[in-house]
């Protein structure tokens, strides 16, 4: 609800009094925040402290263990020895004791004076923190109280500070913050004395932080079982200082929110000024804290609704802001007036843990800044145990859902859906939320559902998430089913299609048959386990109706019979022939070149470091120089890198790529062939210089940045600033979209006369498995943006493509040349993918149209990007 | 040494003697000059006027000439020349060096300009010659620097001076002048940086003493180039124009520099300014780590401009696995740029070295990292100077091209702009330098440098350059300088 402006304003004036006594030093940036890795999740059950674990460590190289921090939302009451009602009603105090003996005084001038206290305690944790590996600074110890305030004390608060009309909640939450900043005052001191600090005081959370990693924040205090719904992480890379102080670390609070952040402010002095003219004034001197301040101001203090804090924080500009109705637009600018001076300017994402106590609803955000500078991945998970996450990378959402999956088989190892935020957008408002909401007579567990800024839900797949338990020898369909014939005639491709088809009638339990049946055969021969590997591969690859099941269920049991399949072959050291062998970290000394039939590596990627030296793609290149060039990578978890280092000439090497894998993956290849098999990640294919590239998925940031060369398809969508700086003659085909920045800055020559070019299809599959158009092809306000060279064909026979979001470039119509030019990588793409160029691409609104009139081309405007204007 | 005379017929020297008719022929000034001024042939002549050290000869020809022919003048064309950072004294000063492998033996002031700020107002303090008994004699003295010196797998690299040449790109400048700065870079044990502008083909026989750049348009950037060397250089921006990437204007772009590029001829190419996959400093670590996996053993520089942060940049650029911190500072040049670029907006590089140089001893990382410092350094005196301030070494970057007889006239952006055919890849204006005659240019002005460098340590009383790194006490800033009537010196 709203607040009027003079309550907004007594609110404001009440705090002048806090601010009297501190010294009008400037407000400088003290730490530098800069990298970072963040992640959060929230359940629909309570779910245990282990699982951000993995997730933190798998990001270890997005920090330098200088600072992590975790927080942990609607938590268990039973784990707590509280009452619900306290839980729910109380604020959790949690103080970090830096100093010993402040306490005594601290408790004598700002709590007892003022709290009624219902619990105190001090947090356990391991006895010796030597005894965590890793760790170096003795992290602090926490006091935690649960209190309210006494109501003679907020009743002189209200009158004091003429705050009559705030409801009894509104005080006492406006008292907890005041008072909390008067003990962080009162005892930290980021450029001197540092003694205790106020972790968190909002309700049903709580927040701990170390000079560390965020996941010994969970060792060291002893969490692994401890249970809540919403779990967010911080790895920090703080770049400043050589002592470096526990309150530093994220996350930050306002009131009842927790704030990560991964990015660097530019105008850090301007959110600080516009902060000061409302008498907030930040202790600790980081991006981190003013961003929660903000979120704080602007959510409780002013009230508005989730949607005004994120378009006063990323607001919305340019050709976007003019897609909105006009009714948004008032408000929008409105808003944008009053709140542009606070809006941080520079890379950044947030992931917000808050408990919305007016509403009865724990919220899991994450918003990203208008120029999309920062990576973000969402992804949502739906069954009977519902879950939402978002992280900086896919293999730490992966991670996540395979520690939960191993715990809880409700739980799968894949999401149901994933994606990326297009910030600032009229589209989605470049943020989403994952709410959690009261089931009515079951305190346990909460409803999870997903909208974005504007409150368009988002919605997993129907279907039947059960997972299977395999029985043994069942009756049922599945065992009378012979699937030795394709085998014997060595057609996977009729086996994926029978197994396709068969999905429609069979239950889970009758799929698994199959499926073991499949990896039984495999373990025969080589040349079975190539008709498996191929018939597994392409129910990865491909779309395919699931009809009352779950696709990610299904993914998920061809992952594990593939797991089984290739870690089934033989080391290195083995005696008998063989055309495969396998390595892993532990084996990875037998590394040698191939001898006799030998021919294929399949490297198990799951225990290796995901970069350096003893990284598994540095294990590849030395594998190719060593004779090898046929590689399948699986087990991967954000590994880095793969592909890079084998050097020019590289066209006899195929790499197939099974899992989550990671950043830089195929950049600066020259010759080979990378196949992916899902989703990719962030800078794919920098500097690409030629060869073949195949994403089953979607790809991420920067993808083929300065790229030279290469034949590219990409089933999915593309995120911020494909091909930006490309040259040379990359052919790419992106059947999604992207979000914005396409082929920035291209300089790709002639396409017609041996340079490069992007087709962009603008389609994508449902959830029945067929290909349907995207809203519109491009949606962002920079396409080809001071391009020189090369041209986009984009699939548009809506003229929903304007000039308007050209700079630079012009659009024209397609000629039959061009067509010709296109078309044999439509045929492929068709063959890789089963995007029909007849069915799918050419039928609008039911009819075959020409191609030269389903496509448009964006091409350089004849001498536009002549610098002239540039002052001579 | 070989000298190496200028190209041009009548080269540019400071002083100018006139001869009247009075010459009797006699040749005494001949046998007087010590430098070659006048010559016999036939009649006698002034040949060389651009050899006369002027009022500071200790016998001059004009004193000791019978019949009063001969008057020392000032040569106007020398007034024409330079500015007030390269006054035409350092230009001819380096001319001199590049032909003779020395400091001028007298009449040019070598060691300063005429800026009011930056290294022309600092001075070293050096102890008087002849009063220095405890000065190494000159071979004793070891003028070469260690880059690679934490404790990790990547080459260890010594250069025997304690300078390597930074990037100017194929396309800013030409094939003449890049073979000849990466030849005599081989021939005094250092490196030469290829630019952003690629890695051409002709620099292969050299890959020992190239740095690979990679810059933010990432032309020219292939795991065959960064894999042939020992040493990478990420650009992350440049002194001279921070805020910006490159921006070679279009009449730059021949045919042969759109090919090393593979890019459209005759079109401007840009480099943004970020990089785009680093917008944060564990992208940095990532883009560091990349470069690892394709070339395991390279020694990584990182170079950037000089904002008021630069001391966090560096010391996150150390935790992210970089051996070199290489600051650029604003008085460096550009030769592909418009001219609103050319402006000093960054920190100077004065005041960004010691800040760096201190804020790594604070960190306890001064000893595992290499401060390179450039952008403005014209003489030996400029090297000791930012050495004693707290870098280890420095880039050279105008002081070669001024050694191919560069003339600073400010037209490297065009085309066919360069009268000298130094920054230009016009294939006509290339033939102008003879690759041989640049090549011993530039290693005579390296010789020269050395030599003057081993002087200034060993004065110092110093074996090593390294002793001198952070020795403010070596130098005075003459703005801080306490005079007797109180006010700046």
């Amino acid at each position: 609800m709203m607040k009027n402006a003079d309550t907004v304003e007594n609110i404001v004036r009440s705090r002048r009094s806090l601010l009297e006594d501190l010294p009008t030093r400037k407000c400088y940036k003290k730490e530098e925040e800069g990298g970072c890795g963040v992640t959060g999740f929230a359940s629909s059950i309570p779910v245990r402290g282990k699982h951000i674990f993995e997730p933190s460590r798998q990001m270890h190289n997005r920090g330098n263990g200088l600072g992590g921090g975790i927080a942990a939302m609607g938590l268990d009451p039973d784990m707590l020895d509280v009452s619900r009602g306290i839980l729910e009603d109380d604020y959790m105090l949690q103080i970090a004791v830096l100093e010993q003996g402040v306490m005594g005084d601290l408790e004598k001038r700002f709590i007892e004076p003022y709290f009624k206290v219902d619990l105190n305690e001090r947090l356990p944790h391991v006895q010796d923190f030597r005894d965590i590996p890793g760790l170096a600074i003795k992290p602090p110890n926490i006091w935690r109280y649960f209190v309210r305030v006494k109501p003679p004390v907020l009743q002189e608060f209200k009158e004091r500070n003429n705050l009559l009309q705030l409801t009894e909640r509104q005080a006492e939450d406006e008292f907890v913050f005041q008072n909390s900043f008067k003990i962080n005052k009162t005892y930290y001191d980021v450029l001197g004395n540092q003694s205790a600090f106020v972790l968190s005081h909002g309700r049903n959370f709580f927040i701990l932080k170390i000079v560390g990693y965020a996941e010994q924040v969970v060792q060291y205090y002893q969490l692994e079982d401890f249970k809540a719904h919403i779990w967010i992480a911080h790895q920090r890379y703080p770049t400043k200082g050589r002592v470096w102080h526990p309150a530093g670390a994220h996350p930050f609070i306002g009131l009842n929110e927790a704030l990560v952040h991964n990015g660097d402010f530019a105008n850090y002095y301007s959110v600080v000024e516009y902060l000061r003219q409302r008498n907030i004034y930040p202790l600790f001197l980081t991006d981190t804290e003013v961003s929660a301040l903000l979120f704080d101001l602007y959510s409780r203090i002013y009230g508005y609704p989730p949607e005004y804090v994120i378009e006063a924080l990323a607001p919305t500009m340019e050709r976007d802001f003019d897609q909105l109705p006009p009714e948004r637009q008032r408000i929008y600018r409105a808003i944008q007036a009053t709140h542009i001076h606070g809006s941080p300017d520079g890379p950044w994402f947030f992931i917000i843990a808050r408990n919305d106590t007016v509403n009865r609803r724990f919220q899991l955000i994450g918003i990203t800044d208008t120029s999309m500078l920062r990576p973000q991945v969402f992804a949502l998970h739906d069954g009977e145990v519902q879950v939402g996450l978002v992280c900086s990378e896919k293999q730490a959402i992966d991670a996540t859902l395979k520690s939960l999956s191993q715990e809880d088989s409700r739980i799968g190892s894949i999401a149901d859906r994933y994606w990326n935020a297009r910030g600032g957008s009229h589209t989605d408002g470049g943020a989403f939320i994952f709410n959690l909401d009261e089931i009515p007579s079951i305190a346990a567990e909460r409803r999870l559902t997903c909208v974005d800024k504007f409150g368009e839900p988002i919605k997993a797949p129907q279907g039947d998430v059960q997972y299977p338990i395999y029985h043994g020898a069942d009756d049922g369909p599945g065992s009378q089913v012979t699937i030795s014939r394709f085998f014997n005639h060595q057609q996977p491709e009729l086996l994926y299609e029978y197994l396709t088809n068969k999905a429609r009638d069979w239950a889970y339990n009758s799929l698994i048959d199959p499926f073991e049946e499949i990896k039984r055969w495999a373990f025969r021969n080589d040349a079975y386990f190539e008709v498996a590997l191929g018939t597994l591969t392409k129910l990865l690859d491909l779309r395919y109706p699931t009809y009352d099941k779950r696709r990610r269920t299904i993914l998920q049991m061809v992952h594990e019979a593939l797991e089984g399949m290739f870690r089934h072959f033989p080391y290195l050291d083995a005696q008998e022939n063989g055309t495969y062998r396998l390595i892993d970290w532990e084996t990875r000394q037998l590394l040698r070149g191939p001898i006799r039939n030998e021919k294929v590596m399949i490297v198990d990627s799951s225990l290796f470091p995901p970069e350096g030296n003893d990284g598994d793609s540095r294990l590849i290149a030395e594998a190719y120089h060593r004779g090898w060039t046929q590689f399948i990578v699986f087990g991967l978890k954000g590994q880095r890198f793969h592909g890079c280092g084998l050097g020019p000439h590289t066209g006899a090497v195929r790499i197939d790529i099974y899992g989550s894998s990671g950043d830089y993956l195929g950049s600066g290849i020259d010759g080979l062939s990378i196949y992916v098999h899902g989703n990719a990640q962030d800078q794919v294919g920098q500097i690409m210089k030629s060869g073949k590239m195949v994403i089953y998925g979607d790809t991420g940031q920067t993808f083929m940045y300065g790229a030279k060369g290469g034949e590219v398809y990409v089933m999915g969508n593309a995120a911020g600033r494909p091909l930006i700086n490309a040259v040379g003659k990359p052919r790419v085909l992106i059947n999604g979209t992207c979000l914005d920045y396409l082929a920035e800055s291209f300089m790709a020559g002639d396409p017609l006369n041996g340079g490069g070019f992007v087709v962009l299809n603008g389609v994508e599959f449902d959830d029945s498995g067929q290909v349907r158009p995207q809203p519109t092809p491009y949606p962002g306000s920079n396409l080809f943006s001071l391009a020189s060279g090369g041209a986009i064909y984009v699939r548009d026979p809506f003229g929903q493509v304007d000039e308007e979001q050209l700079n630079g470039g012009e659009i024209v119509s397609l000629q039959q040349r061009d067509w010709l030019l296109i078309l044999p990588y439509l045929k492929e793409n068709e063959k890789l993918f089963g995007i029909s160029i007849e069915k799918d691409l050419l039928t609008v609104n039911g009819g075959q149209m020409s191609p030269l009139r389903v496509y448009r081309k964006v091409r350089p405007k004849e001498n536009e990007v002549e610098p002239t204007g540039l002052g001579e | 040494m070989v000298t190496v005379p200028s190209r041009f017929r009548n080269p540019i020297g400071k002083y100018r003697l006139h001869r009247t008719d009075e010459c009797l022929g006699c040749g005494k000034c001949v046998a007087i000059c010590p430098h070659g001024v006048h010559v016999k042939i036939g009649h006698v002549m002034t040949k060389n006027h651009y050899r006369c050290v002027g009022p500071d000869c200790p016998n001059p020809c004009y004193k000791t000439c019978p019949a009063g022919a001969l008057s020392l003048k000032r040569n106007p064309t020398f007034d024409t020349l330079g500015d007030l950072r390269w006054t035409p004294d350092l230009l001819v000063s380096t001319w001199c060096m590049a032909e003779t492998g020395d400091v001028p033996p007298g009449g040019l002031e070598y060691r300063i300009g005429e800026s009011v700020g930056g290294f022309d107002r600092l001075r070293l303090v050096l102890p008087p010659s002849h009063r220095n008994e405890s000065a190494p004699p000159d071979e004793e003295v070891d003028v070469g620097i260690e880059l690679n010196r934490r404790d990790d797998t990547s080459h260890r690299v010594r250069i025997e001076v304690p300078f390597y040449g930074a990037g100017m790109s194929y396309g800013s400048i030409s094939i003449m002048a890049m073979l000849s700065r990466v030849r005599a870079a081989a021939a005094l044990g250092t490196f030469c940086c290829t630019g952003e502008g690629g890695y051409p083909d002709e620099l292969k026989p050299y890959d020992d003493h190239v740095i690979t750049q990679v810059a933010t348009g990432l032309f020219g950037v292939r795991e065959e180039t960064i894999q042939r060397v020992s040493i990478v250089e990420f650009k992350y921006a440049q002194g001279a124009k921070p805020g910006l990437g490159g921006h070679l204007l279009g009449d730059k772009v021949t045919p042969a520099v759109a090919h090393m590029r593979e890019a459209v001829v005759g079109y401007p190419l840009f480099s943004p300014f970020p990089f785009h996959s680093v917008y944060s400093v564990e992208d940095h670590k990532k883009h560091i780590d990349w470069i690892k996996a394709i070339n395991p053993t390279a020694v990584i520089s990182v170079k950037v401009s000089t904002p008021t942060d630069v001391d966090m940049v560096a010391v996150g650029s150390y935790y992210a696995g970089a051996h070199i911190i290489h600051l650029d500072g604003s008085y460096g040049g550009t030769g592909a740029a418009p001219d609103i670029a050319k402006k000093n907006i960054a920190m100077p590089i004065e005041y960004a070295v010691p800040m760096v140089h201190r804020f790594l001893q604070e960190e306890g990382v001064r000893e595992k990292m290499t401060v390179i410092a450039s952008g403005g350094i014209r003489t030996p005196h400029d090297v000791a100077k930012i050495i004693a301030l707290g870098a280890d070494g420095v880039c050279t970057g105008t002081a070669e091209l001024v050694a191919l007889e560069c003339v600073r006239c400010h037209n490297c952006e065009s085309g066919r702009g360069c009268a000298r055919g130094i920054a230009t890849t016009d294939p006509e204006l290339t033939r102008l330098i003879d690759l041989d005659w640049g090549t011993q240019r530039i290693i005579n002005l390296f010789s020269a440098w050395k030599k003057e460098l081993v002087r200034i340590v060993g004065r110092l009383g110093m074996k090593s350059v390294t002793e001198l790194v952070g020795r403010t006490d070596c130098l005075v800033h003459l703005d801080y300088m306490k005079s007797k009537r109180g006010h700046r010196g």
